[in-house]
């Protein structure tokens, strides 16, 4: 049987347009979407709002006079425009630290998945192991072995942890054993073709939902990166913007103000701020679940 | 995730939008002046001085913000000394990169911003330099008594004070008048007024207490007239919580406030908080003289309805007052140019024009006499209160204060199990004196633990 | 796949894979070595010395795994969590999963909307969500007071000693559900299409099918996703803390483990203990999240 190139999971579904929709379903899940929006109106309503409604206003709807522009204007002015810095450092952390993380968890997967190699179960057991102690216990010991190879207060000492994403390895495990199908393997080894070749032109495309995925969690968890980057970074040009905003949580808090702007708004400007960029990695990466490359192209 | 920052440990104050009048007004003039006085840099040592000189670059952990202006002050004076600000993290957050970084042996600043409650934490596992070894000692009078206190630690100097924050009544005059109240002047005064503004709206408080503060309580005990922490020597230390006098004042006072429901226990600078204090549940608030900066950016719609006044007494005829927060700078052993740290420190939080400048651009409550003293300081109306002149309240609040308050050796630790012991009274209404009992047990362990010897009742 | 090692040494193909499933794995490792296990070892080797304020750092053994292993607040915060363990793990899990087979059974209304707003909340950085839910959970000027006062009754203290592990296990729920999701629908658009045509030849329904085709294939995606939530679970520290600033009285410092060993590390800089705390924690996480992948294996055997 030869599948069609367009007989991805997408069409098959289209071609039972003749299953009806189902009202109680979409209104079930219209309850979801309001329980998983409802905070998020919150920050959108309260970012909207001058310094002086924020604690004035009824919470849950916008202030007297729509603020939103100018809160994002003073956020990306103030402190001489620390926030467009701190934004710059987070796209760093994240497009490198998730692209490496996510591409050695599916490297790492694969071969965990599909190579029988003496000490496999172990070293996956050592993996699970390792992160079950909390990262909190390990700071402290990681700052002073940061600080002997000379990598503390430098974008390195975000960036090389940032690389491991153990969730991601264990996910592509689980993913690459269905979606790489032992036979394509076998066949593409009688051919010839090296094992690196048979990855690179054969396994990588089956294997890019799931990579997709791996690389959507590591992007949002390298962006919201909170506690590493706090211990290791000193230099507030190198934060990223979860330590920036909680910096000026902690001035807001403290009634520090020299510039005499009221921080409460900055934070909520910049924490929506910082979801846009994600929502939009989310809107340009979903379309790899629906291409059923995993499917589409297995079956020869 | 971060620990809760000791924010109200930080102080900052002074009421910025009013300051800059003030620095146009005054600052101007009499800064000029002061720059011209031969005694640029203020200590008696001559490396110290001669530190100013030579080239040098300084590294500078604090999390004031403003404070680059005044930076930008010295950096304009002694253009030899490169100095880099930077915000490391607040309080234990800070104090945390600080430890590790001196464990580490390298990576910490130069200079760094110190809490007073932390001070003697760093004082004692020599983290901090002893500055009576440059001479920092000859800096006594120029600060108040109270601030001095909490950097003379064992003998020694281990810090320049920075700010202050004396205790005030913040109160709501608009509520105030309303009801024909004046503000209390004791504390019998404060029970009876908590209970008629809960009789005019049982929804309403006189105040709230934040259960989670401790550095609120250790000033409210200090206040009180308590010493219930004192260090001698390297490792001896004594904690009174269950016995002092003081402590005793402020529990029985406390003890009726919270178990007849007069004060709110509300964990303070949140949304619910705020709001009560914009919407005036809360109809005063006990703090530091750096809380101005807070209302004015946090509230700015109650303009004109705030006043301050001094805290009420336990006897009217002996007024006692405390500091809330405060933060003083000391020099880091791990330094290459401690001269230089110590006279870019010293002239910080000395030299007329800088504190001048910390006032009025940092939006800190000052800690030298000379400037709490000065007519344009105290004498300025603010607008954002009516036109009170706020600084004539606050000055003598600072001058009330009690000088030999004590600070444990592991404050840090000590206030962060407050919210496990002291805190369950303070918001479930129970008693407060097992409470700090409780408190005293669990800080003797843990510094029996770290090789202390504890005595105490 | 071991095959007897005859001295000529394995054939060929066989060692092939073997070296090519190293090398392909090696990468990870050099990374996970550094990240994770080189601070790790640090940490476990810090735990067998006491570093005291008076009298330096000495050798102390066990001491520190002896006193955690009694430690009554250690003790009391890793109750907490398996409780919220076995309730809010499930709850959010079924709820993952209803949402990733109401969003793949294309009997949906705007699917692509419901994947994106769910997933959402995962995006929210913490430092907004104290603000947030402090406005949320306010029983005065909060979103709960002002429905109560709407409705005319008192509102409950949803931050107070008896509902506050249920608002924690709200608030994880709402952030994780969507990331399960996500992890769940993956796995469902990765299910070979013949199994669907098998079913559907048979005549199965949408439920049918959602029960004896898509279930069954999710299996490993769920398992996953439960070992991460035991993990997480074992871990709570983000949520906690961020109510920390809400409600100091009801969570301690000793709330969760992990807030515990934190504090011990960062208030009371014992970070010998706080190491040995953090040990211990991670060695009941190993032995939960293995026994619950062991009794997985054996239920599938058996099926």
């Amino acid at each position: 049987m030869t599948a069609v190139a367009g007989a991805s999971p997408a069409a098959h579904r289209s071609s039972k347009a003749k299953r009806r929709r189902s009202p109680t379903l979409t209104v079930i899940m219209l309850v979801m979407f309001g329980y998983a929006v409802l905070p998020l109106f919150w920050l959108l309503a309260n970012a909207s709002k001058s310094g002086g409604d924020l604690f004035s206003t009824f919470g849950l709807w916008f202030g007297g006079d729509f603020h939103l522009f100018a809160n994002i204007g003073e956020t990306l002015r103030y402190n001489d425009g620390i926030f467009v810095r701190w934004f710059g450092n987070t796209v760093l952390y994240s497009v490198v630290g998730a692209g490496g993380a996510a591409l050695l968890a599916t490297i790492g997967g694969y071969a965990l998945a599909k190579y029988d190699f003496p000490g496999r179960k172990l070293l996956f057991a050592v993996v699970l192991g390792g992160i079950s102690i909390p990262g909190t216990a390990l700071a402290v010991p990681t700052y002073l072995l940061f600080s002997r190879i000379g990598i503390v207060d430098t974008p390195w000492a975000v960036l090389i942890p940032s690389l491991c994403s153990p969730f991601g390895l264990y996910l592509m495990r689980v993913y690459a054993a269905d979606a790489v199908p032992d036979s394509i393997l076998e066949s593409a080894r009688i051919d010839g073709a090296s094992e690196f070749r048979i990855f690179r032109t054969i396994a990588l495309r089956l294997l890019a939902p799931g990579f997709v995925t791996v690389l959507l969690f590591a992007l949002v968890a390298t962006w919201n990166n909170y506690f590493l980057p706090l211990i290791v970074l000193n230099t507030p040009t190198w934060f990223p913007l979860t330590v920036g905003l909680n910096q000026w949580n902690a001035q807001a808090n403290s009634g520090t103000s020299g510039a005499g702007d009221a921080t409460y708004s900055l934070i909520l400007t910049g924490s929506l701020l910082s979801i846009v960029p994600l929502i939009i990695a989310f809107l340009a990466l979903q379309r790899f679940w629906q291409s059923g490359l995993a499917t589409g192209s297995v079956k020869q | 995730m971060k620990t809760r920052p000791s924010r109200r440990g930080v102080v900052t104050g002074g009421v910025a939008a009013a300051l800059s009048l003030a620095l146009a007004a005054c600052g101007g003039g009499t800064g000029g002046g002061a720059t011209t006085a031969p005694s640029a840099a203020p200590s008696a040592s001559a490396a110290v001085q001669d530190a100013l000189a030579k080239p040098a670059e300084l590294t500078f952990w604090t999390w004031v913000t403003g404070i680059e202006k005044t930076v930008a002050r010295f950096q304009a004076k002694y253009p030899n000394i490169k100095v880099n600000v930077v915000n490391a993290g607040q309080s234990a957050d800070q104090y945390t990169k600080l430890q590790t970084a001196i464990k580490a042996g390298s990576g910490a600043p130069d200079v760094a911003q110190i809490e007073y409650f932390a001070l003697p934490q760093f004082a004692l596992a020599k983290q901090v330099v002893n500055l009576s070894d440059y001479g920092a000692a000859a800096l006594k009078d120029k600060f108040a008594p109270a601030a001095w206190g909490q950097v003379a630690i064992n003998g020694g100097v281990f810090g320049i004070p920075q700010d202050t924050g004396p205790m005030a009544m913040f109160y709501r005059k608009d509520i105030f008048d309303k009801l024909k109240l004046k503000p209390p002047t004791t504390w019998a005064e404060f029970i009876d007024t908590a209970k008629k503004i809960k009789a005019d709206n049982p929804d309403n408080f006189l105040t709230s207490i934040d259960p989670g503060d401790a550095g609120g309580v250790d000033s409210l005990i200090w206040q009180a007239g308590g010493a219930p922490f004192k260090t001698s020597g390297e490792s001896s230390v004594s904690v009174t919580l269950a016995t002092d006098p003081g402590v005793k004042q402020w529990v029985g006072t406390w003890n009726t406030l919270l178990s007849e429901k007069l004060v709110d226990p509300q964990p303070g600078w949140t949304d619910e908080w705020w709001k009560g204090m914009g919407s005036g549940k809360y109809a005063a608030w006990l703090t530091g003289a750096w809380a101005p900066n807070g209302i004015i950016n946090s509230i700015p719609k109650t303009k004109g309805k705030w006043a301050v006044a001094p805290m009420p007494q336990y006897d009217a005829a002996k007024p006692m007052n405390a500091e809330n927060g405060g933060s003083s700078v000391a020099v880091i052993p791990q330094s290459k140019n401690i001269p230089a740290a110590v006279a870019f420190a010293e002239w910080l939080n000395s030299d007329p024009e800088a504190v001048k400048s910390l006032n009025t651009e940092a939006g800190l409550f000052p800690a030298t006499k000379a400037l709490l003293d000065d007519p344009a300081f105290r004498d300025t109306p603010q607008e954002f209160f009516g036109g009170q002149k706020i600084n004539q309240v606050l000055g003598d609040a600072s001058a009330a204060v009690r000088a030999d308050w004590q600070y444990l050796p592991f404050q840090v630790y000590a206030n962060s199990i407050f919210k496990d012991t002291v805190g369950q009274a303070v918001d479930g209404g129970g008693d407060l004196s097992a409470a700090l009992k409780s408190w005293q047990d669990r800080i003797t362990a843990f510094g029996t633990e770290q090789g202390f010897t504890l005595s105490g009742g | 796949m071991t095959a007897p090692a005859v001295r000529a040494g394995l054939p060929r193909p066989f060692l092939r894979l073997r070296v090519a499933g190293y090398a392909f794995f090696l990468p990870f490792f050099v990374v996970f070595l550094v990240a994770v296990v080189a601070p790790l070892a640090y940490a476990i080797y810090l735990s067998f010395f006491q570093d005291r304020m008076i009298g330096g750092t000495v050798f102390s053994g066990l001491a520190n795994y002896t006193r955690a292993i009694s430690d009554a607040l250690f003790g009391a915060g890793l109750l907490r969590v398996a409780l919220f363990l076995v309730v809010q793990v499930p709850v959010m899990l079924l709820i993952a999963l209803g949402c990733a087979l109401a969003i793949d059974s294309g009997r949906l209304r705007w699917p692509s909307l419901f994947r994106i707003t769910i997933f959402m909340p995962y995006a929210v950085p913490a430092v907004v969500s104290a603000l947030m839910w402090g406005y949320i959970y306010g029983d005065q000027f909060g979103l709960v007071g002002q429905i109560g006062d709407a409705l005319g009754v008192a509102a409950p203290n949803l931050m107070s000693r008896s509902w506050m592990l249920g608002s924690i296990g709200n608030m994880v729920t709402w952030e994780f559900v969507g990331y399960n999701m996500i992890i769940l629908y993956a796995a469902l658009r990765a299910i070979p299409e013949e199994l669907y045509e098998a079913a559907e030849m048979d005549g199965a329904g949408a439920i049918r099918i959602a029960w004896s085709v898509k279930l069954p294939a999710l299996r490993p995606a769920l398992l996953v996703a439960t070992i991460f939530s035991i993990i997480g679970s074992f871990q709570l520290f983000n949520e906690p803390n961020i109510l920390q600033t809400l409600a100091p009285a009801v969570i301690t410092t000793s709330y969760t483990p992990n807030m515990y060993a934190y504090s011990l590390a960062f208030n009371g800089q014992q970070i010998n203990y706080s190491a040995a705390v953090a040990v211990v924690l991670g060695l009941v996480t190993v032995v939960v999240a293995y026994a619950v992948q062991i009794l997985t294996a054996r239920r599938e055997k058996t099926l």
